[in-house]
């Protein structure tokens, strides 16, 4: 008996179960992952606090170059989101202008995120109309705290949106062209999680020329609807159909079984919208709210892992997930550990999901929002496979010109510098030119700040 | 106690040392396969746990995913492989080449599939033909010395 209990090696099988308690319950378990790596961690600072002399910052020509990027990547990002939105909405409306915190990890219509957090509080947005917009496309709506979505939620939370694709979202009535002239009703509302694309036609003013539908890519705009008070402006659109069905035999016609919207931007990938307010209608003062605050922390390298991998030191404690940016150039995210340590992954080491955004270099081309992971990497060069959006129409190539951090969570807010790109072998690929600094540097972790 | 305090002073800088010797020119040494040959071979069953843990921190110091992750990493190729240990006690070369191998092969396997249910995808994830090489070559008489040496040989088995 003795025997046998000592060959079956209980502690061993325990510790894997643990593992994947410790993998289902992350906020449980996370303190002992900070204590024990930052423990770890506590040699190779000692280590490295003996190597050279960090760089403090970029040649001031370097900075000023990345200073006006980033100026432009502004100017141009509201200039797109809100400029060609402005002619819809009624007179009297003006822009709010607020970054995407998250998109919830919740799935809508087309297994696609239905959720998005947003910069502005409830209290920062209060008097703005339902309606959500990015460029001309309505995006979803704005919820209000207490409401049945919303029931927790305090008027201080960032604001919550949903999008088209939630089942709770109210249905749109809108039209497309036809191809032998004239219009086509419907009604668009959410599509199942199963569903091909997030939205799905419900009902049409005319099913049995809808049937004959062959062809999707055309446009879905929005239409008014007759005595009907509360509706979301007209001429925005929706996205393009989708005709999915069977194909046809040799010289039959294809069965058409469905009609979808396939909507032009990737909710997972939406880094700015904009919510409309009415203009002299003020919002109560909500309490000042920092975005995010900067700690100064020192860098330096883990052996084997030059530019992908490095331990940082700062003189407050690090949260995971926090940006770390030296002289502008954003670096990578941060593994927050004790004793005001960290691990860092730069971008070119890491294999998750990034939310990007490409500022074209031709000027006045609108700057695309991407979602990409690196696939390959080179001596300081990334290949980036990427989902773009369909705004330009699908399968767009990609243009030359410079990457910044997208939406990546509270800690990684969008326009940080990542490097100069240029389009890939593939249709969806990128390749990055990442600047890597080598030896200890003197960075900043951008923390994301509470109330003042 | 004294050896479990040098075990997790030393043993997860083992991880970083073998990059700092790749960083000088030397092979790459697959420190969690050796780990892993190491706790299905040599290591005392009732210390297996808290071993695999300190091997696991070491290499959450030098790859993406989080401890947890690393646990199932550096476990699952230990308890594929502790069945054996019964044939493979001691120095026996050749299926120590063949173990070394076939560990190189399972770990980059088992981080991919990990970071792809648990969403946290790392670098090390991807089988490369000269690393499952030089664990074959390397490995067996670095584990050899290292079994002697503190910090693991207070954990060895007696047989």
């Amino acid at each position: 008996m003795r025997r046998s209990r000592q060959a079956f090696p209980v502690g061993l099988y325990g510790m894997l179960l643990f593992a994947l308690c410790w993998l289902t319950l992350p906020t449980v378990f996370a303190p002992l992952e900070r204590w024990g790596l930052g423990l770890v961690s506590l040699v190779p600072e000692l280590a490295a606090s003996w190597r050279g002399t960090p760089v403090h910052a970029a040649e001031p020509a370097v900075a000023a170059r990345l200073q006006e990027l980033t100026f432009d990547l502004e100017v141009r990002t509201a200039k797109h989101d809100i400029g060609s939105a402005a002619r819809f909405v009624p007179a009297g409306w003006e822009p709010v202008h607020c970054a995407v915190l998250s998109a919830d990890s919740r799935r809508g219509g087309g297994d696609q995120p239905c959720e998005l957090l947003l910069d502005h509080s409830y209290a920062e947005l209060a008097g703005c109309s339902a309606y959500v917009t990015k460029a001309d496309v309505l995006l979803g709506y704005l919820v209000q705290p207490g409401e049945a979505l919303a029931g927790e939620d305090e008027p201080d939370d960032p604001a919550r949106v949903i999008l088209l694709n939630h089942r709770a979202a109210a249905p749109v009535m809108a039209e497309t062209a036809r191809t032998s002239g004239g219009a086509l009703q419907m009604i668009v509302g959410p599509a199942a999680v199963a569903d091909p694309a997030p939205l799905r036609v419900d009902l049409w003013d005319n099913p049995f020329t809808a049937s004959r539908l062959r062809h999707g890519g055309q446009l879905v705009h929005v239409v008014p609807l007759d005595r009907v008070d509360d509706q979301p402006p007209p001429g925005l659109w929706l996205g393009r159909t989708l005709v999915w069905g069977y194909d046809g035999e040799v010289g039959q016609d294809p069965l058409a079984i469905g009609v979808y919207v396939s909507t032009p931007f990737e909710p997972r990938s939406l880094s700015h919208v904009v919510v409309w307010r009415q203009r002299g209608v003020s919002a109560p003062q909500p309490p000042l709210r920092e975005r995010s605050r900067r700690i100064p922390a020192r860098l330096w390298d883990l052996p084997g892992a030059a530019g992908r991998r490095f331990l940082l030191s700062a003189s407050a404690a690090v949260p995971s997930g926090a940006a770390v940016v030296h002289a502008g150039l954003c670096i990578g995210t941060t593994r927050g550990l004790s004793f005001g340590n960290a691990l860092v992954t730069s971008f070119l080491g890491s294999r998750r999901r990034w939310n990007l955004i490409l500022l074209p270099s031709a000027a006045g081309e609108r700057p695309r929002e991407l979602s990409a992971e690196v696939v390959e990497t080179d001596a300081g060069v990334a290949v980036l496979r990427c989902r773009s959006d369909s705004y330009d129409g699908f399968h767009a190539p990609l243009p030359r010109g410079y990457l910044f951090t997208g939406s990546n969570g509270r800690g990684c807010p969008a326009g940080l510098f990542l490097g100069a790109a240029e389009p890939g072998y593939e249709l969806e690929e990128l390749q990055v030119t990442i600047p890597i600094e080598a030896g200890p540097l003197d960075v900043e972790v951008l923390v994301p700040g509470g109330e003042r | 106690m004294k050896r479990w305090f040098w075990f997790f002073l030393v043993g997860p800088q083992l991880f970083l040392a073998a990059q700092w010797l790749q960083d000088l020119g030397a092979p790459p040494l697959d420190m969690a396969v050796l780990m892993s040959l190491f706790l299905a071979f040599f290591a005392e069953r009732g210390a297996l746990p808290w071993l695999l843990l300190g091997a696991a921190l070491g290499r959450a110091l030098v790859d993406d995913a989080g401890v947890p992750v690393q646990i199932l990493v550096l476990g699952l190729p230990t308890a594929c492989l502790l069945p054996l240990r019964a044939w493979f006690f001691g120095q026996r070369w050749f299926w120590q080449v063949l173990a070394a191998a076939v560990g190189a092969l399972m770990v980059p396997y088992v981080a991919m599939l990990c970071g792809r249910w648990f969403d946290q995808p790392s670098a090390s994830a991807v089988i490369d033909s000269w690393r499952v090489f030089w664990a074959a070559l390397l490995l067996p008489p670095l584990l050899a010395v290292l079994r002697r040496l503190p910090p693991l040989h207070a954990f060895e088995e007696v047989s």
